[in-house]
């Protein structure tokens, strides 16, 4: 009743093939930008833009660059984070090189040498499968980092190794670096990362999409039908990787403020591929219920206690959080194994026949 | 139901009232928090320092009821080490906070352009960025008593005090992180200057605890010394390999977080002759640590134990939160008021005047060498001690060493400068004397 798609009928094959068939889901995504992109900056304070709103909308993305290429194409990559990084030193390259060019111009164009990287990681995913590949994009998570340490160049020679984030000025504000505000910062990671869903959302529908699905469905099927396998991987590793490296260099850029080499390590790619695991694989819906799971709850948390007026000391919170969290995780993969996106799916099937299940 | 209703009822009651206590409570003292880490891989180092910060503040509450009358709201907030989480915890903390302590390399770096913004300071300790020193540049930041550049510059004259350096060798073993690596802009200008050859050899953070490679290639070179920039595990795993490899321990020296007395008691005898250079030094024979045992142990305030107690980081830890403590003291008495701001706090830990007579009133003697600070001297550049392990604790085995600011003031110069040029627009200071 709630939930209800009685009345709406499709006299057209495109409207029935339209983003949303069903009213109720093109309303409350409605309502959800509508929080995005009105109440949430106007209410938030500095600590839930800086702890909440910006990390889970970067966190996202980058499960979303992710999730192309696994959950779409079938590809397994442990190197999602050395990706985030070759994006964000590409983009610290762009500012500092070039410090006329507008700093979302950088950001979008830094993705394109982690796609040109991730196409070159790619290449064995021609001859390898599954866990085999996972193996050969673990190279390039060594191997990049390694290379970040090493190539003075990359970080213009600093002194401490790492890179640092200057002030960056677009149409007379500071968008990058310590005098940025929150609120313009989390407009133009909101800005990207919605433009950048727009993109996934499309070309996972379209034809390119379909050849992603039915590769990772059965390569060799999908060869037989005349589907081109290389052009196909290969398209999932580049779309995949710029929409990592996008994701990195708004990461460090709009977020961290400075990184050293050392946090584009493996366990930032676990992090990633978990959010994508438990949003769902194969979804974009899944990256952001993913993300507010694994980025948003353990710090909502850590404020309970505070809240509640509890005096626990910090480290058991921080012990707590963990259990708790690691606790969560396991019940909704025994609740639904295919991640949150699923389980929303099927929540949102009982809210449609409700009262009257089958 | 209805149970379950009136008990989220009560429980809703209870934290309300509680809510009301603590703010209330929370107006009248001065919110000082602590970026501490007692959980993640560096936890073991980090505990003793903790509790030792923690304590001093747990006794100036409950002795003087505070500094200058006025409590101290003493807070951790947990990292674990974590950048990330550090951040998190800078935002959430710096709303009332009249000082941030991010208690990590990675984190420093991370804070330090906002605090610029957010004028707050950075109480960095032993650790940070060391030309933080320059207050011209580097208003906000203060890493008193020593900056890193500071200690590798007394390890290499106490080196160069046993005989020449001339044609020696010196293996530089470091954790490949920012904090391993900033020392090296001054080994190497003192490497050219002595004419010594530098061999450094980073340590990744995954091979901490395996360091076989980089024993390896020491035992290959044959470094007449080995100077250690480790940092939690690694410490551990590098006087272990060290004495496996019977790489003579009087020649290998370390950094003051690789003087940590658990480290070494692993080895026991063995690591015997293993020094490490330090700005604090244990002194159970000081009044505060009589003081500590009746307002702080015996009421059950503290978290550590009479074996942590005795060692070097927990009075580290101790020192610490005296710095702080003095910083709003005199900011204190500077303003005219208790309630300072952290506009205050930072013209305290500027005008900081940490003389012997000063240290024996706070019932301190000998637990950290004078040092003063001023505008454009954040760091105070104090001189340490050259700790030696005897088999059970670290012996002084030096007198004051004073590090050669003739040396390393351009370099902080030069440095403090390419960042603020590197961060434009970078507010300077330009008032200061000197």
């Amino acid at each position: 009743m709630l939930y209800r798609t009685a009345g709406q009928f499709k006299t057209s094959y495109k409207s029935d093939m339209a983003l949303f068939p069903v009213r109720q889901d093109a309303v409350l995504l409605m309502v959800i930008l509508g929080f995005a992109w009105v109440v949430f900056p106007l209410t938030a304070s500095e600590f839930a833009f800086q702890t909440l709103l910006i990390p889970i909308l970067i966190y996202a993305l980058a499960a979303q660059g992710l999730n192309i290429l696994t959950g779409y194409a079938g590809q397994l990559s442990l190197g999602t984070a050395a990706f985030m990084g070759v994006g964000a030193y590409a983009c610290y390259k762009l500012v500092t090189l070039f410090p006329w060019m507008n700093p979302v111009v950088a950001i979008l164009l830094s993705g394109v040498f982690s796609a040109g990287v991730g196409v070159a990681f790619g290449i064995p995913s021609l001859r390898i499968k599954g866990f085999y590949l996972a193996i050969a994009t673990l190279a390039a998570q060594f191997f990049l980092v390694w290379l970040f340490e090493k190539w003075g160049w990359l970080y213009n020679y600093n002194a401490s190794g790492a890179i640092q984030v200057p002030n960056l000025e677009m149409f007379g504000h500071y968008v990058a670096g310590p005098q940025a505000s929150s609120i313009t910062q989390y407009y133009v990671v909101l800005a990207v990362v919605t433009l950048m869903t727009v993109l996934c959302i499309n070309l996972t529908r379209g034809n390119l999409g379909r050849t992603w699905k039915a590769t990772r469905d059965m390569d060799i099927a999908a060869e037989l039908i005349g589907i081109n396998l290389m052009r196909s991987k290969l398209t999932a590793f580049a779309v995949s990787s710029y929409v990592v490296g996008v994701a990195g260099a708004l990461f460090v850029f709009m977020w961290r403020g400075a990184a050293e080499p050392n946090l584009f390590d493996i366990p930032l790619s676990f992090r990633v591929l978990f959010i994508a695991i438990i949003g769902g694989l194969g979804s974009i819906l899944g990256n952001y219920l993913g993300a507010i799971l694994i980025v948003g709850l353990p710090v909502v948390l850590g404020t309970v206690p505070q809240a509640l007026g509890l005096s626990i000391s910090s480290a058991t919170v921080e012990h707590l959080n963990i259990m708790i969290v690691g606790a969560l995780i396991v019940f909704f993969l025994i609740i639904e194994p295919h991640g949150l996106a699923r389980l929303w799916a099927l929540i949102r099937e009982k809210l449609i026949i409700w009262p009257f299940p089958h | 139901m209805k149970t379950l209703t009136r008990l989220a009822g009560a429980a809703a009651l209870g934290a309300l009232m509680a809510g009301t206590i603590a703010g209330g409570a929370m107006a009248e003292s001065l919110y000082a928090p602590n970026l501490a880490y007692r959980t993640g891989p560096f936890a073991a180092t980090g505990i003793p320092l903790m509790n030792g910060q923690k304590d001093y503040m747990e006794l100036m509450n409950a002795r003087d009821g505070g500094i200058g009358g006025v409590p101290i709201d003493f807070d951790e907030c947990e990292t674990g080490y974590s950048t990330e989480k550090g951040v998190e915890c800078y935002e959430k903390t710096k709303g009332k906070a009249i000082v941030t302590q991010p208690w990590s390399t990675g984190i420093t770096l991370q804070v330090l352009p906002k605090t610029n913004v957010d004028q707050i300071p950075i109480l960095a300790p032993g650790y940070g960025f060391s030309p933080m020193a320059d207050g011209k540049v580097f208003q906000w930041a203060f890493n008193t008593p020593l900056s890193y550049w500071d200690g590798a510059s007394i390890l290499i004259k106490y080196i160069a005090a046993q005989g020449d350096l001339k044609g020696k060798k010196v293996a530089f073993l470091h954790l490949d992180h920012p904090f391993g690596k900033e020392p090296l802009p001054f080994l190497e200008a003192e490497a050219e200057a002595q004419g010594f050859e530098l061999l450094p050899i980073p340590v990744g953070l995954k091979e901490m605890q395996n360091q076989s490679a980089q024993w390896l290639q020491i035992r290959r070179e044959r470094p007449d010394y080995v100077i250690m920039w480790g940092w939690g595990a690694m410490n551990a795993g590098a006087i272990t390999e060290a004495v496996k490899t019977k790489f003579p321990m009087e020649n290998m020296l370390g950094v003051w977080w690789a003087g940590h007395d658990a480290d070494l008691k692993i080895v026991g005898e063995a690591g015997k002759g293993y020094k490490s250079v330090s700005w604090s030094f244990p002194n159970p024979e000081a009044p505060i640590m009589a003081d500590l045992q009746k307002y702080v142990v015996e009421p059950g305030k503290t978290l550590s134990n009479a074996e942590e107690m005795s060692g070097v980081f927990y009075s580290r830890g101790l020192v610490i939160s005296m710095i702080l403590g003095e910083g709003i003291r005199v900011a204190q008495e500077h303003a005219g008021k208790a309630e300072i701001s952290p506009a205050d706090l930072r013209w305290g830990l500027e005008n900081l005047e940490i003389t012997e007579a000063r240290l024996d009133e706070l019932g301190m003697t000998g637990m950290v060498p004078p040092f003063s600070t001023s505008c454009d001297n954040h760091t105070g550049h104090s001189g340490g001690w050259i700790l030696e392990w005897d088999g059970e604790k670290f012996v002084k085995a030096s007198d004051l060493i004073m590090p050669d600011s003739d040396m390393i003031a351009p370099l902080e110069e030069k440095a403090a400068m390419e960042y603020a040029d590197a961060n434009q627009p970078w507010p300077v200071n330009d008032s200061c004397g000197g």
